[in-house]
């Protein structure tokens, strides 16, 4: 893959910092303390899955409204959400988590859901 | 050599934002026409997916067919 | 599952052979380009083979490229997306045809000290008046630079920046008038030495395929 930067700054720390980001959107890469391996582990999972759930159930909705789909893609778009719902409340029952033990708190940015 | 690995890093970032939110959306899937949620079902599936590989290697309990 | 890359024209070129398993679903002059989809979960490496296919297409011909992880059941359900679109793509592509995109991000250079620290009399609404105000030159410095370059390709689309970045907007610029172009970038870097400048690409003009 030839190379993409046709100009840069001679020092790339600035853009370097945006790397993290990227990182998060596609690494599946989750550290944890091995004693608290699992619990911890689908924790944190569920909760970014939950989070992703309601934004896209959101989006959908708002789809929905604005009109241009067909009665087949609303019909499974509903069913696709009924069923990632309930695969959620599966999941969470799986790990003895509530829905509060999702809702990540995040400090000063207040709550994650 | 850390150079070009922070280079290519770079044009990643760039990368993404296009592939992930440009380009012709056509109605596949459950891929909707927002460029968000496009972002945000390639994430689900890539998380989905990172959940079944923990089972497969023994870090999560055995879960049933609900993924 | 079929797994969407371009559109192009129908006929052109031979495909690529990096990709033997591309084939093409003609509909109406123009033809998506695809391939069965991979069962790969997306990392890097799939976005840039993605790319590198796009790109290869894009080495002998125009095209639009189709979002990432477009996936539909099989060809005929492509031929079903496409119905009814063929006269809007034909202008799309018609839009971008010769031409490639460029991106253009700008930071505050690193060795750029954080605003100056107001005295210490001042108040904290005064500080944070005087931090925005630093913050807003800092913008428009970087917004400054869209202009010149604007003028030189065929069309341009601001993006909004993320914090930190000051600036981002993707431009399309004609094949050959490339270097031109990233010769400016140049120049208006050695004209502000508080930015940090980026110019990335060529690319498959992403940001103009679907408005």
């Amino acid at each position: 893959m030839s190379d993409k930067l046709l100009h840069a700054p001679l020092d790339l720390d600035p853009f370097a910092s945006a790397i993290p980001r990227v990182d998060d959107a596609l690494s599946r890469r989750i550290n944890a303390d091995p004693e608290s391996l699992e619990r911890g582990l689908a924790q944190l999972v569920l909760t970014v899955v939950e989070l992703l759930r309601q934004l896209m159930e959101r989006q959908a909705l708002r789809r929905i409204d604005a009109g241009g789909l067909t009665d087949e893609q609303e019909e499974r778009l509903g069913r696709t959400f009924m069923e990632l719902d309930q695969r959620m409340a599966e999941l969470r029952e799986e790990f003895g988590l509530t829905e509060e033990d999702l809702n990540l708190d995040l400090g000063p940015l207040g709550r994650l859901l | 050599m850390s150079t070009t690995i922070a280079e290519r890093e770079v044009a990643l970032v760039d990368l993404v934002d296009r592939l992930l939110g440009g380009g012709v959306v056509v109605a596949g899937d459950i891929t909707l026409a927002v460029a968000d949620v496009d972002l945000v079902y390639v994430q689900l599936r890539a998380l989905i997916s990172s959940v079944a590989t923990a089972q497969d290697k023994g870090l999560l309990p055995r879960m049933g067919d609900a993924l | 599952m079929i797994e969407l890359y371009a559109i192009t024209d129908n006929p052109g070129p031979p495909l690529p052979e990096l990709a033997p398993e591309l084939r093409l679903v003609p509909f109406d002059g123009l033809a998506a380009v695809c391939t069965p989809a991979s069962k790969a979960e997306v990392s890097p490496q799939t976005l840039w083979h993605h790319e590198e296919v796009v790109e290869a297409l894009m080495a002998d011909r125009d095209l639009l490229p189709v979002r990432y992880g477009t996936r539909l059941d099989d060809e005929a359900e492509v031929a079903r997306a496409m119905e009814g679109r063929s006269e809007e793509l034909a202008a799309a592509l018609d839009r971008v045809r010769g031409a490639v995109e460029l991106s253009v991000r700008v930071m505050a250079a690193a060795a750029t000290p954080s605003p100056p620290d107001p005295v210490a009399t001042t108040s904290g609404a005064e500080y944070l008046r005087l931090r925005a105000q630093a913050e807003a030159s800092r913008e428009d410095a970087a917004g400054a630079l869209h202009e010149p370059l604007a003028a030189l390709a065929r069309e341009s689309a601001q993006g909004r920046p993320r914090p930190p970045e000051l600036f981002r907007a993707a431009y399309l610029v004609e094949r050959g008038a490339v270097d031109s172009f990233v010769a400016e970038v140049g120049r208006l870097q050695g004209e502000s030495p508080g930015l940090a400048v980026l110019c990335t690409g060529p690319w498959p003009p992403y940001s103009f395929a679907d408005r």
